[in-house]
């Protein structure tokens, strides 16, 4: 009997050292953010999708168009076309789509890339209604950027 | 499974839990055969998520499956990244460089502390208490801040390469790495007073669920459901590997074989974490991150080739055979839930079915990882 | 090679394997590779199971294509690659192979491959469902992923696959 009794004080003690606990969170600041209208700077590593990097004075994509991310990608991700253009030297890029909906961030492009021609993107407010929203054209996003 | 073994005048009726549940955290289904509140027959039904991460790792190089292993325990992702590229790196003769290792252990490490308190918010959840969950959640933001900031990702990591890890950690994540480890000491015996004490718990848990060390090693369960019955057991002490030798840190077990004792495990898991990570901090040689003789492209020798590695659940095998190509010829990866879970049927016969969802919140099952 | 695994060579000669190598652990995860004729999975089975050990894993291999180096892979491995099917009729390449991962979880550690080779066309063996009741599940894993039967098992139905699932998506020949 004496034991119930027992259980029964260490049990209801044990409730109220909970609700004291909680009590006491209670009286501490906020720490969650009011995300829309608040948000908290990005890790400086942050993976978004991919993007190409232009060169600093032309705004040019620095990409030569080697291929190599294509190869190292696991998904399938990348499709780039690129033409030599008359009498210049090496290829120019003229189309680089990326297809976000594959993707899985690996980081197996940024890599592969012995160029410095692309880099992830801090973009992560990313909502579309369609696939085909997510089917990035990253050459026009540059143009886009550099102007 | 076998036919309920029930009596046959005893009327007893099919419930279905799952495949949307939220005790089953995933798409689990649970075919359970009831006499009135209590379980004659389990029978887990998987394949839900199913999406043949074996055969993909046929079709891809070796580097390229590395994004894959986040995938399969999206909760413990850096173990399962460890697991493979050491498997690759031994079959290859890659040496890693002392640093990347102390980094490696590191970040899953972090990652196991992550893993087990989403487990606590989430079982404590099963069992009825909304409030523990929001402390879990707080506590592991703080890890996943620290992740991102080196990984770039939040859960599903990709870090670790053949031969080291993709990138350096930096002083603002060792400064902040160790205000954590304060900030997580000083909030532990907050999370004891608010639950492991608490006298509901305490009902729900006690010898209830029971696991046997024999039962355990008929079905092949590890990790904290095998340290819960009585056996110390952890890949990390029986088969030393990374720099786990040169740290000095204990294996939690409890032999009491309840849902509490596996509870237990879990819980003094994370202050070992803690205490592992403090010392590898401490001991964090300079150097390089990257094997610099790691070749570009991985080509190993013919042969099979095991590894295992402590993941937050229990033991993560992974058997590779390679053919001399840039591509596995096979890959099979063991995962430690499915093995936990196989002894569902077995543990919950007779349970009443409230307490069976302990049970099986005390397994710490990821769905994504059983069915692979 | 500690005790434990000089206890277990001693038990496994007096079995007849086909194959006993010690391997190097720190080269290949294990020590001990042993193969054994289909008949002897479940002997096999009950001596580790006499000795304490633990069933981690079983799996299968299928060496259809192992005939012959594959062709190096061109960009873009994903879908519809191709796997070089042609094997010259070569004996191993008519062969399946079952792999069972023992460990033990005692303090000792000695990794025990038994593996077993049984005909493409006609896959069978005994299931060891019976010593490890583990091994349940994991064979039934196998026989989805690769059609192997494993007599006497109790229930063989798809685990992970859906459940009128008619194909065995980790053979060789099976495309994507
Ligand atoms: S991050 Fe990985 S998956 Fe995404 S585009 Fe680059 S290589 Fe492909
Ligand atoms: S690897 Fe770099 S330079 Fe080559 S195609 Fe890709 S982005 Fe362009």
């Amino acid at each position: 009997m004496s034991g119930y009794f027992c259980e029964l004080y260490s049990g209801t003690k044990s409730l109220f050292v909970g609700l004291g606990i909680t009590f006491r969170y209670m009286l501490k600041p906020v720490v969650t953010l009011q995300y829309p209208h608040e948000s908290l700077p990005m890790s400086a590593r942050f993976r978004g999708h991919i993007e190409l990097i232009g060169d600093e004075e032309t705004g040019a994509p620095k990409c030569v168009v080697c291929g190599m991310c294509q190869k190292g990608c696991p998904s399938n991700c990348i499709s780039l076309a690129g033409e030599k253009p008359e009498g210049g030297k090496g290829k120019v890029l003229t189309s680089y789509i990326l297809d976000f909906t594959k993707c899985s961030l690996c980081g197996q492009c940024v890599e592969s890339c012995k160029f410095g021609a692309i880099r992830f993107s801090k973009d992560y407010n990313l909502a579309g209604p369609r696939k085909e929203a997510y089917i990035f054209d990253l050459l026009k996003r540059l143009e886009e950027k550099g102007r | 499974m076998n036919e309920p073994d029930c009596n046959p005048n005893q009327e007893t009726f099919v419930i279905n839990l799952g495949p949307q549940h939220p005790a089953t955290h995933g798409v689990l289904r649970v075919k359970l055969t009831m006499d009135g509140e209590y379980i004659v027959h389990a029978e887990p039904v998987l394949g839900y998520i199913h999406r043949m991460h074996e055969k993909m790792g046929e079709n891809r190089t070796w580097a390229q499956f590395l994004p894959n292993t986040a995938r399969l325990d999206y909760l413990g992702a850096l173990s399962y990244n460890h697991g493979y590229v050491q498997v690759v790196e031994r079959a290859a003769g890659i040496e890693v460089p002392e640093r990347a290792e102390y980094i490696r252990v590191i970040t899953v490490e972090l990652n196991r502390i992550a893993s087990h308190l989403l487990w606590y918010g989430a079982f404590v959840l099963d069992l009825g208490g909304f409030t523990p969950l929001l402390y879990a959640f707080d506590d592991r933001e703080h890890v996943l801040d620290l992740l991102e900031s080196v990984t770039g990702a939040r859960l599903t990591f990709c870090y670790f390469r053949f031969g080291g890890v993709y990138n350096d950690i930096d002083e603002p994540f060792i400064t902040g790495t160790r205000a954590f480890i304060k900030r997580l000491r000083s909030r532990l015996p907050d999370y004891h007073n608010l639950v492991t004490k608490n006298i509901i718990m305490i009902k729900r848990l006690k010898e209830v669920g029971p696991i046997s060390a024999e039962m355990c090693r008929r079905y092949g369960a590890t990790g904290p459901v095998l340290r819960g019955s009585g056996v110390c057991y952890d890949v990390r002490k029986n088969e030393p590997y990374s720099v786990y030798p040169e740290l000095d840190f204990d294996i939690p077990v409890y032999s009491e074989c309840d849902s509490m004792a596996r509870y237990m495990v879990r819980m003094d898991e994370i202050d070992q974490c803690l205490r592992i990570i403090e010392q590898a901090l401490d001991k964090l040689p300079d150097g390089p991150v990257m094997a610099e003789k790691a070749p570009k492209i991985i080509k190993p020798p013919v042969g099979d080739y095991y590894g295992a590695v402590e993941a937050a659940r229990g033991t993560f095998g992974i058997r590779v055979v390679s053919d001399g190509t840039n591509t596995p010829y096979r890959m099979k990866l063991r995962s430690p839930t499915f093995s936990n879970l196989s002894l569902f049927g077995e543990a919950s016969r007779g349970m009443l079915l409230a307490d069976a969802l302990a049970l099986m919140g005390s397994l710490d099952l990821v769905i994504p990882e059983i069915d692979r | 090679m500690s005790m434990l695994c000089e206890t277990l060579k001693e038990d496994f000669l007096a079995l007849a394997p086909l194959a006993l190598v010690d391997t190097d652990y720190k080269a290949k995860g294990y020590q001990l590779d042993i193969t054994v004729a289909p008949a002897q999975v479940v002997e096999a089975a009950t001596i580790m199971n006499r000795r304490g050990y633990t069933l981690e894993a079983v799996t299968g291999v299928d060496w259809l294509a192992s005939a012959g180096p594959k062709p190096a892979k061109k960009a873009a491995p994903a879908e519809g690659e191709e796997e070089p099917v042609e094997a010259p009729g070569a004996p191993v390449a008519e062969q399946m192979e079952v792999v069972y991962d023992y460990t033990n979880t005692g303090q000792e550690l000695c990794r025990v491959v038994v593996r077993c080779r049984i005909p493409r066309a006609n896959p069978e063996l005994p299931t060891v469902s019976g010593v490890f009741s583990g091994a349940n599940w994991h064979e039934r894993e196998t026989h989805d992923f690769f059609g192997i039967r494993f007599l006497g098992h109790p229930d063989l139905s798809p685990l992970l696959l859906p459940e009128d699932a008619d194909f065995h998506p980790l053979l060789k020949d099976f495309r994507v």
